[in-house]
Parts: structure tokens; C-alpha cells; sequence
């Protein structure tokens, strides 16, 4: 965890200094640093801390029938099991499917929409195009779409008999088939969020200094080297960022399975780790409730983290 | 309902170990019954996933209704946006809580895994007063083990729905056996029609309701362990049928609730059609306006080989849950409600209660004029009468994931039972009760 | 981030040599390059617009139409009807909650936007305990599903009787570990130490500083966590099926939400109702325009 929240953070310093940097010469006061960080704070307390807390400690329990007969009693008992739940999951292989499928989908899908983002942040933060509004819209407005009205048009999109598309492509291309449903998921996931992460890019070229354009523009740098030797480097803060978000996100891979798995029963209930877990929350998945589901949950947390850290500590020994 | 202090002799005692809990619990009730007085309304909180859609009666009119009549019991519902599988997670944090509502309406199968995980109270005492509002099947539904936990609200048993005109212009009757069945799909598939379709997400409840309808019995007792027979004769029966149907492409592989299923229905493909009693209400919706507006009817079920019988495919109940003040009270607003035959129609639903039902306006115009209301109630007396659920039966939605390989021709149909089978003795034993082998 | 520096101006000073022995380019992009990437984008928007334009259509069919006509064109005009299953579906409240939404998501994106900026300012430009605790804890907030945390936290506001109000929608939803990460990258960039120092030479106090210097220079940072923020408000329907009860307090995702999980949704109808919702969402968007620039017209630091 500390070299992901690192890199996050690296110590401040000044951005820019023509002399050889300095600590700074005087701390403004823990104090003032502590009273803005303090509404967050209490808020995330509340909100995350309480309920992770919660889920933690549950994972811990199960459920079991008060009593001995057909239906236990007529009541259940939360009972101290220890580390059952997680050796249950972890030894499923359920579970390691699910985390392949999605580690697999990870290595193929955020690169390319990252990259997608990253490329469209920069045309759109050129002279090269006139709307930029219009473009900036037209790419942000998929992740406007609620995620519930999203799964019923790709439903249309993607169902052979249906879909306006289809019919112009070859024959053999079917995209709800165990070889080709990351795919069409991939393209979900990529068409919902490229625009959101474009966003992220094109507010850290915002923040970029003016009087590093000029300097190079006056040496006559082109627009695509300004790019590339400028631009790049300075949103890699923001880069590391969205992608380690898009690593946890997908990790947690949920509403493209879920709505693709309704009407192709086959991928079952647990195709991602989180869908196992919130079906065995709901009861779906045996054994069910909510001590088996968190640990399930973390066990996933803890896996997202590790793969957080590893791709922050790898991004940090390249700078 | 607080936890009950039991003695090992207790225990000992409860095969029916809900028995001595149903005792406490209707203690608890009969002194808090007393309670409420005309001057002192009770409140009764009442939680639904009912539709209240265009057209429909909703439930607050209805609820409206009763509080004008009843000033001494004050109903307050609220409608659930969510699946039923959410709301059960909903309903059990909330009871958990404390402050759950007093009643919720929940799916039959699901029934006993909530009474399992103490969410439902036993009022087989206060519900005995409307015994005669509902058959001994209906009721039966909302009983788990010798306690009842609710009233019975609205019924799925299957039905057979096809179109008249097709099945005349292309010489044939409404099968009545299996090999009917096959010999008429096998004639409409000549003509690129189907008579039914397959439907791998409906695995689950469609399959197990079809084997009740040839006769099986799922989950049944052995002295104090559950004993499980998912793969029994009759689903042997329906596993041929629908076998031979894929096996000569003579039938309409669609998901149920999957657009491919409209299309076919509405590009005239799809010309019969095995599903709930409760599918009347919205299934022929689509074909409005079209010239096959009125062409389709409704029939009982082929006979599986085990008599003409059909089997529950859905519907619910709503039960009174753990923690309700006034369980009598409670009960005679529910009692009210779902005999209330014209505002449950309205909401799509076939009433549970043996009440006669006037065949919407609706349902009489897409249906040519038929009595479908009479003709479902058929279906219902028809019910196999010995189909109970066992608690975890919502994890069997193993079912469609199976059915859904067999619709790839991956799998057989048979292997759909076995998955049922090792998939319910499984469920029961992580749920920790007893299982003969 | 003075790595980032570094590293951006080391391959200037390379790239000054070797442009020494080309001539030197105009400034202004060719006509060339200017068709290219209008082309490029506008295949682009293709991609993602196609899909929204499908829904458009789509909200004006109905349930037999869309299984039985071209997706891309109108088949009967159904958009009257479908308006008004829309509203006779969600009992007239439609509209109502939409209102209901855009209070939810305002209220939260100002609140959420200003107590992550705070903070991410915070880790950005102070030493205080406990700095690298909570940056650690916010990213271990990022890890667990948030859908598994709806149930426990619903389990908290029940404790303190605040389900079912707008507080046990507004709370959870101004709480963004991600728009805090936003804050502290964009702080460090476009944050200068030598504004701050001084700033405080004149004297200013640090509610000041940071009221009318630091949310000036971060206001495009903010543009688009408030953006962020609004949106996960407005699509977030698990958190409010948890908390909310009372039909007068849904926000409209999740009254939609409900239509669709009925057995024969009027399909329609909910597209029509997700367009209608996502229209006051075009407007924000167009009104927080203007504080978005390009990079190369408004350096966020006036040099």
C-alpha cells in the first residue's frame, strides 16, 4: 500500500524553481493541514472506515441454524468461524477463474483505453480541431448514461437477430461466446469510461505551465514533439492515477458481466469475483451471506492492492 | 419473537424444531394483540415489488381504500424498486435491525430459506380464521413445515399458451400428451414454426415446475433430515421431451427474457409457448395492433406421463415478518387484499385465493374472447400437490447456467436435473441442516 | 512531481539541438494535420455517439418495434405513448424525481468537490500526522467494493435513524477517496509553493489563501471532480434501493431502475426517461465549459 499512496504523493516541493530545490524553508503548520483535511476525514470515517470495519469483522462469521431440525429452528446464529470463509473462497476454484478472467481483461482492456484517453486528451488539448466543446461532450456523454439504461441498448447491439450492426459484419462473428464475451465487455468498458479518463488527462494539461510551451515553441518545436516531450511526462501523475484506478475498477468488474450473464446463462452467477460476491450476499451463491461475501470482498481488496502496488512500484522505478 | 432460551430436551423434541419457536412466538402475539384499540390505530408497514404499472390499480389506491374503511388499522406500503433477490438482503438487514415492515411480499420458493433465517413469524393460529379463502394448495405455499407464515397472493402454475389460427392453418390440435407434443412441433418445424421454446434463463423455475407437473417431488422428508429427488422419473420425462425437441431443431432456443424471445413472438416464428399462468398478463402485449392480435389461447399443460397435472412456476405470497406488533391486524388487511380479485388482475396477477375472477378487458381481447381467468384457475386446482420447497432453493440457478451449455449442445437435459440434484444437497448442508443421502 | 519537471525539460533542451539543423516550422498547425485529426475525431465520435443515438431512437418505439425494426431509424412514432406510460408508470413523479436527482447530485458534487479539493490540498502542500495514514486508508476505501459497503453502511445510518432522508444520500455520495487522489496530483502541479509563501508574506491568513488563490488555480481540477462526482450521484440506484423508501425522495435512476425490474419493462419508456434525465446533465456540462481551456491558450499559472 505505502509505495502506491507514494507515488500518489510524492514529498512537496516547489514546481518550478530555477535554483536547486530546498525543503521548504517553513512548515505552514500541522495544524492548518490538519483542519483541511478534517471534513473529508470524518466523512470518510463514517461512510468507508465504519462499514469496511463491519465487513471485516463479519467475514470472520457465519451464519448456522440456531437449532437442529428441517429448518434449523426457525432462526440463525452469527458463529465465530475464524478464517473458514476465506478458505472457502480461496480454495474454490470459482474464485480463480473469476480473478483470471479479469486479471487477463485488465492486461488487454486498460492499456487500450487509457491510451484511447490519453491520445484524445491530447488532440483536444491542441489548435488542431475547432468544437473542442462538442468532441470534449460527445466522449464524456456514455458515462452519463446510467449503467441500467447502457445494459438494455447493448443488449440490443449485441443479440445477433437485433443488432443494426451485426449484419454487416462476417458470418462468424457472434460476441456473446466464451471466446468473445471479454471482448464485447472490453468494448463496454472501454466506450463508458475512455471519455471519463480522458477528462483526467485533459485537466492535468491544464495545469501544466504556461512558459514551458513557449520555450519550446520558440525553438520552433512542432505540436506533436510538444506532446510527446511535454505533455506526456507532465500528466504521468495523472496517468498513474487513472490507471490504478482502472485496475481496481476492473478487479471489480460487475455491471458488464451481470447484464451480459442475463441473457447468457452460461457465464454462471460468479463469472467475476465480485459478481460471485454480491450473488452469495444475495443468497444466489452457496454458502451465502454476508460473512462468506466480504470475504470474498477482501480477498479481492487485498489482491487489487498488491496488483496497485506492484504496477505503482514498477511505474516508479522507470521515472 | 426474541430469541428463545431452549433446553436440550427442546431441541431433542424439534424434528420440527419450529414447532416449540411457533409456541413462544404466538404467545408474544396474542398478548400484543391486544394492544390496539379503535381510539389507537395500529400501523401496519407493508413492503412490495408488485408492478404499479400503466393502467394497473396500484397498491396505495387499493391500500387507500382499506384505511377509508378501517380507521383502526392503518396500512402504509412501499413499493420495492429493486429484485427480489435485493430485497430479501434489504429485508433481512432490516429485521435485524429491528425495524423491519410487518408485512413483505416474497417469492413461494423462497419462503422457507427466510423462515430458516428467523425473518418470518409463525401465525398459523391468527391465519387459521381465512383458511377458507384459499384451497389447501394455495395455503400450503405459505406454510413451511406445519407453520404458516402468510397468506398466498398470486399463483404461476404452468400453463400452455399458443395461437389458434396457426395451429388451424397448419392441421394441428393442442397436444395433450408428450408424443402429441413431439408429432406437433415436428409438423410446425416443417413449416418454420415452433410450438415452444427453450429457454435456458428460466432454467430454474421452468424446468422444476415441469417436473412437478410429471409427477416428481423434490424435496421431501425422511424422518428429521431432508431428503432431495431432483432427478426423479418425471424429470426423465421432461429431460426426453426436450431433448428430442433440440436434438431435430424443433423448437425456438431463446432466453425468456432476452429480446430474441419478443422478436420471434412478434415476427410470428414462435407459435406456443410452455410458461407461468402469470405470463397471460403481458406476454401477447407486444402482438397488439398486429394481425395476430387475438389469435392466441390459452390450454392446461400436456400430460407428462403422470396424469394431466401442472407445477408452480413463481408467484408469490406475502408473509408476516418477525417483529410485527400486530400480526391479527396485520392479517386481516392481507386477507382482505388478496382476495381483492379485480385489483390483483389488474396487476397482471392470477389471485391465489379461490375466488372467481373476472377476465380483464385486456386479457379478453388479446385472448379472443376466452375465459382465460376460468381456464387458469383450472391450471391451479391442476396443481401437483406435493411440491414443496426446501430452504436454499434460490441457489439452483445453477439450473440455467446448465441449461444454457445444453442450449450450446454442450450438455444434455439431464445433466440440468443432476445440477439440481448435487447443487440442493449441497446448498442444504452449507445452510447446515440435515440431509438424508 | 519535480521529477515530472525534470523530465520535461530534458528532452526540450535534447529536442533544441536536434531541431538546430531543421528549418524552423511555423508555429501554426498545417491544414494537413488539421483534416487528419478532424477526421480521426469525428471517427471517433462516431464510436461513441452511434450507441446514444440508438437509445434516441429507441425511446420513440415501442416494445414490438424495437425487436422488429432498424435500429437506427424510426419505425411508428410511439414517442407520445411512450411519455405517457413513462409517467403513468412512475405514479407522475417523474419529474419530481429528476428535481430530486439534481439536488442529490449538486449538493454532493459542491460538498464532495470542496472537502476533496481541502484535502487533497492538504496532503499536497502540508507535513501534519498522520498525512500518510489517511492517504493509505483512502486508498484502501478505493479497494473494497463499494457495493458490498452499501449494506453495513445502511446498517450505520439505521443506527442513527437517518435512512430514508436526503442526508443518507448526500452524505455517502460527497464522500470521493478518488476526487481526493484528483486533488493532490492537480495541487501539486498547479499549486506553486512560491504563491503560497507569498501570499503569507502579505499577510494573508490560510482560509484565505485557500479560498481565493488555490480554488482559482484549481478550478479546472474541480470542474471535473464536480463532474465526476454529479455523475456517480445521478447513476447510483444501490445506494438509495438500500436507503430510500419513500417514493417522494427516489432520485430518478432508481425509479427507472424499478421499472426494469418488473418482468415487462415497457422498454421505451425507460429509454425515454434515462434521455430525459441525461438532458440537465448536457446543460451542466455545456455550462462548465468556459473553465476548460486549452492547455496552450491558459497556462493554469499566469508566468
Amino acid at each position: 500500500m505505502s509505495s502506491a499512496t507514494e507515488v500518489a504523493s510524492e514529498p512537496p516541493t516547489r514546481a518550478r524553481s530555477p535554483e536547486p530545490r530546498t525543503r521548504r524553508r517553513r512548515n505552514p503548520g500541522a495544524r492548518t493541514g490538519l483542519l483541511f483535511m478534517a471534513p473529508f476525514a470524518i466523512l470518510f470515517i463514517v461512510v468507508f472506515v465504519i462499514p469496511i470495519v463491519v465487513a471485516i469483522r463479519s467475514a470472520f462469521f457465519a451464519q448456522v441454524p440456531r437449532n437442529e431440525g428441517l429448518f434449523g429452528g426457525g432462526g440463525v446464529v452469527e458463529q465465530f468461524v475464524g478464517l473458514d470463509n476465506f478458505i472457502t473462497a480461496a480454495s474454490g476454484t470459482a474464485f480463480w477463474r473469476g480473478m483470471g478472467r479479469v486479471v487477463l481483461y485488465a492486461g488487454i482492456q486498460i492499456p487500450i483505453m487509457i491510451g484511447l484517453a490519453l491520445v484524445l486528451a491530447l488532440l483536444l488539448d491542441s489548435f488542431l480541431v475547432r468544437r473542442v466543446g462538442f468532441f470534449r461532450l460527445s466522449y464524456f456523454l456514455p458515462y452519463a448514461i446510467p449503467g441500467v439504461i447502457a445494459a438494455m441498448m447493448w443488449l440490443y447491439l449485441y443479440t445477433p437477430s437485433l443488432s443494426p450492426f451485426l449484419p454487416w459484419l462476417p458470418d462468424w462473428v457472434d460476441l456473446m461466446t466464451p471466446g468473445t464475451i471479454l471482448f464485447s465487455m472490453a468494448n463496454m468498458t472501454t466506450w463508458t469510461y475512455t471519455g471519463y479518463n480522458m477528462l483526467i488527462f485533459l485537466a492535468a494539461l491544464q495545469a501544466i505551465p504556461h512558459d514551458l510551451y513557449e520555450a519550446a515553441r520558440i525553438d520552433g518545436a512542432s505540436g506533436f514533439k510538444i506532446a510527446t516531450r511535454i505533455k506526456i511526462p507532465s500528466v504521468r501523475g495523472a496517468a498513474l492515477l487513472a490507471v490504478l484506478l482502472s485496475i481496481i475498477g476492473t478487479i471489480q468488474l460487475f455491471n458488464e458481466p451481470v447484464i451480459l450473464e442475463t441473457v447468457n446463462p452460461w457465464m454462471g452467477k460468479d463469472y467475476t469475483p465480485m459478481m460471485m460476491a454480491y450473488n452469495t450476499m444475495t443468497g444466489t451463491i452457496s454458502p451465502s451471506g454476508s460473512g462468506p461475501a466480504n470475504a470474498i470482498s477482501i480477498l479481492m481488496a487485498i489482491i487489487a492492492g498488491v496488483l496497485a502496488v506492484v504496477y505503482a512500484s514498477l511505474q516508479r522505478r522507470r521515472d | 419473537m426474541t430469541p428463545v432460551t431452549r433446553t436440550k430436551r427442546a431441541a431433542l423434541l424439534a424434528t420440527v424444531g419450529f414447532l416449540s419457536l411457533g409456541l413462544a412466538s404466538c404467545g408474544d402475539s396474542s398478548t400484543e394483540a391486544d394492544a390496539p384499540s379503535e381510539s389507537d390505530p395500529v400501523t401496519i408497514t407493508y413492503t412490495h415489488r408488485l408492478p404499479d404499472g400503466e393502467g394497473m390499480t396500484t397498491v396505495q389506491e387499493q391500500v387507500d381504500e382499506w384505511n377509508a374503511a378501517n380507521p383502526g388499522i392503518q396500512v402504509e406500503p412501499t413499493k420495492f424498486d429493486g429484485e427480489a433477490a435485493e430485497m430479501s438482503v434489504r429485508l433481512e438487514t432490516d429485521i435485524n435491525a429491528g425495524n423491519g415492515p410487518c408485512l413483505a411480499q416474497m417469492g413461494y420458493a423462497e419462503v422457507p430459506e427466510a423462515y430458516v433465517k428467523g425473518l418470518l413469524a409463525d401465525v398459523t393460529e391468527e391465519a387459521a380464521a381465512y383458511e377458507e379463502d384459499f384451497s389447501e394448495g394455495a395455503r400450503g405455499l405459505m406454510q413451511v413445515g406445519d407453520a404458516t407464515v402468510g397468506l398466498p397472493q398470486d399463483i404461476g402454475p404452468l400453463v400452455y399458451y399458443y395461437n389458434e389460427t396457426e395451429f388451424e392453418n397448419l392441421g394441428i390440435e393442442v397436444p395433450t400428451n408428450l408424443d402429441e407434443f413431439r408429432a406437433a412441433a415436428e409438423t410446425a418445424a416443417a413449416d418454420g414454426k415452433n410450438i415452444a421454446a427453450f429457454m435456458p434463463d428460466e432454467g430454474q423455475y421452468w424446468l422444476s415446475a415441469q417436473a412437478a407437473a410429471a409427477g416428481d417431488t423434490w424435496f421431501s422428508t425422511n424422518g428429521d433430515a431432508w431428503v432431495v429427488n431432483a432427478n426423479g422419473d418425471g424429470a426423465q420425462n421432461v429431460a426426453s421431451l426436450w431433448q428430442d425437441l433440440l436434438d431435430n431443431d424443433e423448437v425456438l432456443v431463446q432466453q425468456r427474457w432476452g429480446d430474441g424471445f419478443t422478436q420471434a413472438l412478434t415476427d410470428g416464428t414462435l407459435i406456443g409457448h410452455v410458461g407461468a399462468a402469470w405470463e397471460a398478463g403481458f406476454l401477447l402485449d407486444d402482438l397488439d395492433g398486429t394481425e395476430a392480435e387475438g389469435q392466441w389461447r390459452v390450454a392446461q399443460l400436456p400430460d407428462y406421463g403422470n396424469g394431466v397435472m401442472s407445477g408452480p412456476d413463481g408467484g408469490s405470497g406475502v408473509a408476516v415478518m418477525d417483529g410485527c406488533e400486530n400480526p391479527e391486524a396485520a392479517l386481516e388487511f392481507l386477507d382482505w387484499l388478496n382476495t381483492s380479485g379485480d385489483f390483483l388482475a389488474s396487476q397482471g396477477l392470477v389471485p391465489a385465493a379461490d375466488i372467481e375472477v373476472e377476465t380483464p378487458e385486456k386479457m379478453t381481447r388479446q385472448f379472443g374472447g376466452q375465459d382465460v381467468m376460468g381456464e387458469l384457475a383450472v391450471a391451479t386446482e391442476n396443481l401437483n400437490p406435493d411440491f414443496p420447497y426446501a430452504p436454499g432453493f434460490s441457489s439452483l440457478v445453477t439450473m440455467s447456467e446448465e441449461a444454457s451449455n445444453v442450449a450450446a449442445g454442450d450438455a444434455q437435459v439431464t445433466d440440468i436435473f443432476e445440477t439440481a440434484q448435487t447443487t440442493a444437497v449441497a446448498t442444504l448442508e452449507n445452510l447446515g441442516l440435515p440431509v438424508s443421502e | 512531481m519535480s521529477s515530472i519537471v525534470e523530465a520535461a525539460e530534458k528532452p526540450i533542451r535534447r529536442q533544441i539541438k536536434s531541431v538546430e539543423d531543421q528549418p524552423p516550422r511555423s508555429i501554426a498547425p498545417s491544414p494537413v494535420s488539421r483534416v487528419v485529426t478532424t477526421v480521426v475525431l469525428t471517427l471517433v465520435t462516431l464510436y461513441f455517439l452511434l450507441p446514444v443515438i440508438w437509445l434516441i431512437v429507441a425511446s420513440t418505439k415501442s416494445n414490438s418495434d424495437l425487436a422488429s425494426t432498424f435500429g437506427f431509424w424510426f419505425a411508428d412514432m410511439n414517442l407520445g405513448t411512450n411519455y405517457e406510460s413513462l409517467m403513468s408508470w412512475t405514479q407522475g413523479l417523474f419529474w419530481r424525481w429528476v428535481g430530486n436527482s439534481l439536488f442529490y447530485s449538486l449538493t454532493a458534487g459542491v460538498v464532495g468537490t470542496l472537502i476533496s479539493t481541502m484535502a487533497g490540498y492538504a496532503v499536497a502542500k502540508f507535513v501534519f500526522p498522520g498525512r500518510r495514514t489517511m492517504l493509505a486508508a483512502t486508498m484502501a476505501g478505493l479497494l473494497m467494493p463499494i457495493a458490498l459497503l452499501t449494506i453495513p453502511l445502511y446498517t450505520v445510518f439505521n443506527a442513527v435513524g437517518a435512512t430514508n432522508t436526503v442526508w443518507s444520500i448526500i452524505i455517502p455520495s460527497c464522500v470521493s477517496p478518488f476526487g481526493v487522489f484528483l486533488g493532490v496530483v492537480y495541487a501539486q502541479t498547479s499549486v506553486p509553493d512560491e504563491v503560497l509563501e507569498a501570499a503569507r508574506i502579505d499577510g494573508a491568513g490560510e482560509a484565505r489563501i485557500f479560498f481565493t488563490i488555490v480554488l482559482r488555480l484549481l478550478t479546472p481540477a474541480m470542474v471535473t471532480m464536480f463532474l465526476f462526482i454529479f455523475v456517480a450521484t445521478w447513476n447510483n440506484f444501490l445506494l438509495p434501493l438500500m436507503m430510500i423508501s419513500s417514493p417522494e425522495l427516489k432520485p430518478v435512476t432508481l425509479g427507472l431502475y424499478g421499472m426494469i425490474s418488473y418482468f415487462a419493462p415497457d422498454k421505451g419508456a425507460v429509454m425515454l426517461g434515462a434521455l430525459l434525465g441525461v438532458v440537465p446533465l448536457v446543460i451542466l456540462f455545456f455550462t462548465l465549459q468556459r473553465y476548460w481551456r486549452s492547455g496552450l491558450t491558459a497556462g493554469a499559472v499566469k508566468g
